[in-house]
Order: C-alpha cells, then structure tokens, then sequence
C-alpha cells in the first residue's frame, strides 16, 4: 500500500502551518500566559473561522465530516507552535465521542453544532490523566465514571486549580455529581468509548510532541549556527551535530508510526491500541531527546525563562505524561509484540485484517 | 465585472535563499515555495471586490510548469472562482509574462486586472507596466486604495512622499502595493471547495505567444557579508578613515 497524504491534506497543513507560525508565536504564548484564563478568546474563534474545530464534526450538525487522519497533519503543526488553546482535544478527542452518541442525545448535537462554530470548548477527563485540561474555560465537561461517561455544563462541576511545570497548560481536579440526565454512555459501550477516547488522546499528544521536537531542533540548530567561540559557530563541532543528528532520526523514524497510527484509529479503531502506544511512545523519545539535547546544546543559555526554547521543552515534559504514560504504552505494546496473532511486518503495516 | 489576478509561485518570504554552488541560479531544491505576497494581496483585493458585490467573477492566472496549480489552488482556496495555467517550462522574463497574461486578456475580457507589484524573487516590477504597454489599457501601479466606481476605477498609489489618486476608465490594470489590504487565511471549507473549481491550461501556443528569451542570467551570487566593525582611537582618526578609506568624504 502506498501511503501518502492527499494534495488536500497537504495544502490545509501548509496554510495552517503560516496561520499558526504567524499568529501563535513564542511572544504570543508569553502573552497569553499574562491573562487570567491563560487562553486567548479571539484566536480560538478566529481558528473556529478557518473550520479548524468544525474538522471532526458530522456534517449534519455543521462540521465538515472529516476523521482524525485528516486532522493529525494539523495537531503535529499546534505541536510546532506550543499552541495554548485546547484545539487538539476539543476538536480530535471530545469531538468524535460525542458524535458518537449524539443521535440518541440531542444535548449532543447542540453542542457539537457549538464547537463547530466556535461558541463551545469541550474539556475531558480521563482515567489515564488525573487532571482535567481547561476546565476553567470549558463550557461542557465529558468525565467519566467507571465504565460510565457524562456530560456537564461547567457550572455543574467545582473545579480546583493544580501547578503545572508547562504554564501554558491549565489543569484542574473536579467534583462532580452523575446522573441519568448527564449519562451518555456505560456498561460495554462505555468501556468501548473510553478506549476510543483514549488512544484518540494520545494519538493527538503524540503528533503535539513531534511538532514541538522538530521547532526545538529548529531552534536548537539556529543557535547553534550563529553562536560563536573560538572564531567559529559551535554548530560546526562533531559533538554538537551529532546530538542534532539524533534527534533529527528520532523524529524521522516516528513520523510514519505517527501517521500508521492516524490512519488504524480512523479506518479500523479496534485495532488502534497498539500502533497508537507505538506512536505515543517513539513521539516521547524524539520529544524528550530533542529538549535535552537542545538545553544541552544551547549551554546554561537554554535552561533560562529568557529563552524561548522553555516554553517547548516544558510542553514536551508535560504532554509526555499525558493520556497514558510511558510505561502504560510500552505496556500494551509489548503486550502485542508477544501476541502470537500481532499483525506484524511490513506488509501488515497498513493491514486491516481482523486479528484472531 | 470579471476580474483577472495574476498570482506567481515565488519561494516563500520566509526562506533564507541561498546561490546554487555554481552560482547559475537561485538554490530551490526542497525550499517550501508560495505565492508572491503581492499577488496575494491582489487576491484578496479581488476577492473583496466580489464580496462587496462589485465583481462578478475572480479568475486566478498563473504562468509557470504544472507545480503553479498549486498556487492557483490557493488563490481558488481564498475565494477565486476559476484558475488558468498557462504552461511553460523554465524561468520566464517579464516581457513573455506580459505577452502571455495579454492572450489570456484577450481570451477572458476582463474590465479589471489586477497584479503584484512585483515578485519577490526578480523583483522587476515591470509586468504590470509591459501589460499595461501591451494593451493598451490605463493602469494604477502601486495601490493602496482601489475604488470602483461604475466603469471607472479610482486608484490610491503610493508615490515618493506622499499618495496620488488616479481615476482610470474600465477595463484597467492594478498592481498591488503592501498596505492595499490584508490578504486572508484560506480556511478549511474553502480549501475543500478549491479542489473542485475549474481550472484551465493552455500552452504559449494557445494563446499565440512565441516564448522568446532576451535575457540571460550570467552570475547569482550572495550579498557580501558584513565586515566587523573597529573602534577609533580619535575623531582624527574616524576623519581620516572617512577620508581614505571609505573615500565617503
């Protein structure tokens, strides 16, 4: 099978990619951390503007109909950016979830018809994260119990405000009370939907994390280009190349794991979990490599507030720990390394056959 | 009113060109390329005019290898209605572009035509004037204001020192300064609806141009780099330095 992405795909990337660029800079970042909410409102609606949160949203109730394949182009580029905003998972998690169930809730449908438009932000919570992202701006909530999954307005959930290395990232524990009348899914189908939601969860994180290793390799390498000792840039000494040169492979090599990764959790979600831990985790080790190597590279330089290189490493630091932490995904994937069925290979790659 | 913009696939702004080793040309081996922002900004001049209900139609024209479609589809993306390529191969001079854009003129009758002041990576400025030459009809170069105005357009132009407006009869030709406006983004409904809008090719052929070269790259190079600066013992010395040296007094 030949896997490439479409003219389409590519274009969007392209113009989302100088929208972001332009737009979402580390001054910006900085800026937003200044405000109360820590979120800037006119941006999320101008990205609302653009279709970005209507991407996964069935056409009938507004959105454009598109899959997670179509959007992870998009959350690789929010990575590149450190975007504040929760684009990634009110668009890619939250949003097929309540597709999901919005033919049998109508509360569903108006919200989705919400976060098309830009009026709604949809936090959610996991049992794989003990916090949930953004519930200070969120106007509905999707949280779960047991196998159950509710949904609430902000006002019916009292949330407390926890540290985060990553200022940009906002996070909060909630108290809450379910019902029948917030119930949208439990029992098989619940369980069914959390693990959906999950690798959904993690498979944005993990297009996040490479987006924001290859800005700080970028970063890392212009440094390093035009710092100068001994009458020479520092860049052009082996040891430092060689660091670069790493991170550089590490990015390269989980790209297409990234993308196999898209392609199972929109053409065949049951068999997601174990290409969506292999992406998690080799976005983690890309990610994590590339912020040490450039704090290393960048010298003591790289570790200050002045530099901006910060505001990505601490991202990465974060996000790695996010829907599901490393060990968790190593765990499932050897769990299906050892599989005596594993579709393994590289004619399985793209494969979609059912596993027995 | 049809409204005919030129759009020209440039390497984008961003890019820190570099010479190729051999010094015959620009360097574009995986250099992320774009549309010239000039002709964006005429994109979204003639996008707006049609939202404000003066034009009826945007075709966007591109000149340049199959690659351009890319650039066509863009200006489709950001509201134009329906592309042309004209097909050439290899680098084209502005006098040939002007020939071709006047066959597509010709073909299209459009009452406005609106271009780029010039691109960013010849940095000519010539095409909007050979047209204009070539022709026939009047032109507002350099706008920073444009205002249609029943079958005259009144063009705001940014001149040394200060701003001229000109009122030119329908059909005319426009090329775009930078304030003229602020190009948007193209959002994601409309990069769908681009894909299936129309796009025309013709060949040089097809629109009777012979394309003719007059001119002939001899060297690319780099701007020489700065040299480091020295500190003067004495304004004697800066005098004499001045003087001598740099030969500025």
């Amino acid at each position: 099978m030949n896997f490439t992405f479409s003219e389409e795909q590519l274009l969007f990337q392209s113009n989302i990619a100088d929208y972001l660029q332009k737009e979402v800079t580390p001054e910006a970042v900085r800026a937003t951390w200044e405000t109360d909410t820590g979120r800037d409102e006119a941006r999320w609606q101008q990205m609302a503007d653009l279709g970005l949160t209507a991407m996964l949203v069935p056409e009938a109730y507004g959105g454009l109909g598109l899959k997670e394949i179509d959007f992870i182009l998009l959350a690789y580029e929010c990575g590149r950016v450190a975007l504040p905003e929760p684009l990634v998972s009110t668009a890619m998690v939250a949003t097929p979830l309540l597709a999901s169930v919005a033919q049998d809730h109508p509360q569903c449908a108006e919200v989705l018809q919400q976060i098309a438009t830009g009026e709604a932000l949809v936090a959610i919570g996991h049992t794989a994260s003990d916090f949930v992202c953004d519930a200070h701006t969120a106007d509905f909530l999707l949280l779960p119990q047991g196998d159950e999954i509710h949904l609430l307005p902000r006002n019916a959930v009292h949330y407390t405000a926890q540290p985060s290395v990553d200022p940009s990232r906002r996070l909060f524990t909630v108290d809450w009370q379910a019902s029948p009348q917030t119930r949208l899914a439990g029992g098989k189908a619940g369980v069914k939907l959390l693990a959906a939601t999950l690798n959904r969860g993690a498979l944005g994180v993990a297009a996040q994390l490479l987006g924001l290793a290859q800005t700080m390799v970028d970063m890392t390498v212009q440094y390093t280009a035009e710092r100068k000792q001994f009458g020479r840039a520092i860049g052009s000494n082996q040891a430092l190349k060689h660091h670069m040169a790493n991170c550089a492979v590490s990015i390269e090599f989980a790209l297409p794991v990234l993308h196999r990764a898209a392609y199972t959790v929109t053409q065949q979600a049951c068999l997601a979990d174990y290409p969506v831990s292999h992406a998690k985790v080799s976005a983690s080790q890309a990610a994590l490599l590339a912020a040490k190597n450039g704090i290393q590279s960048h010298g003591a330089m790289g570790y200050t507030w002045e530099c901006d290189l910060h505001i990505f490493m601490k991202r990465a630091w974060a996000l790695d720990k996010s829907w599901g932490h490393n060990g968790f995904h190593k765990n499932r994937l050897h769990q299906w390394l050892l599989n005596p069925a594993a579709l393994i290979g590289a004619d399985k790659t793209f494969g979609l056959q059912q596993a027995s | 009113m049809k409204v005919l913009v030129a759009v020209k696939r440039v390497v984008d702004y961003n890019v820190k060109v570099r010479a190729k080793a051999d010094g015959s040309d620009v360097d574009l081996n995986n250099v992320k390329m774009a549309i010239n922002p000039f002709c964006e900004i005429a994109v979204e001049e003639a996008v707006r005019l049609k939202e404000a209900g003066v034009a009826t139609e945007v075709v966007a024209v591109s000149i340049g290898d199959k690659s351009c479609q890319e650039q066509i589809r863009t200006a489709l993306a950001l509201g134009a209605d329906r592309g042309i390529q004209v097909e050439t191969e290899g680098s084209v001079e502005p006098l040939v572009v002007a020939k071709l854009l006047k066959g597509v003129v010709e073909k299209e009758q459009p009452q406005l035509v609106i271009l780029g002041k010039q691109s960013i990576d010849g940095d000519n400025n010539q095409t909007g004037q050979m047209l204009g030459a070539l022709t026939g009809m009047a032109q507002g170069t350099f706008a920073s204001e444009v205002a249609v105005d029943g079958d005259k357009v009144n063009v705001t132009r940014e001149i040394d020192g200060g701003l001229q407006t000109v009122g030119l009869n329908l059909p005319a030709i426009v090329t775009t300064d930078l304030r003229l406006n602020e190009p948007r983004y193209a959002s994601l409904p409309n990069i769908m609806k681009a894909k299936k809008k129309p796009l025309d090719v013709f060949t040089p052929a097809d629109l009777g141009v012979e394309v003719t070269s007059h001119l002939t790259t001899l060297k690319v190079e780099p701007p020489a780099e700065r040299q480091a600066g020295i500190k003067v013992e004495s304004v004697a010395d800066l005098v004499d330095k001045l003087k001598n040296e740099a030969k500025v007094i």
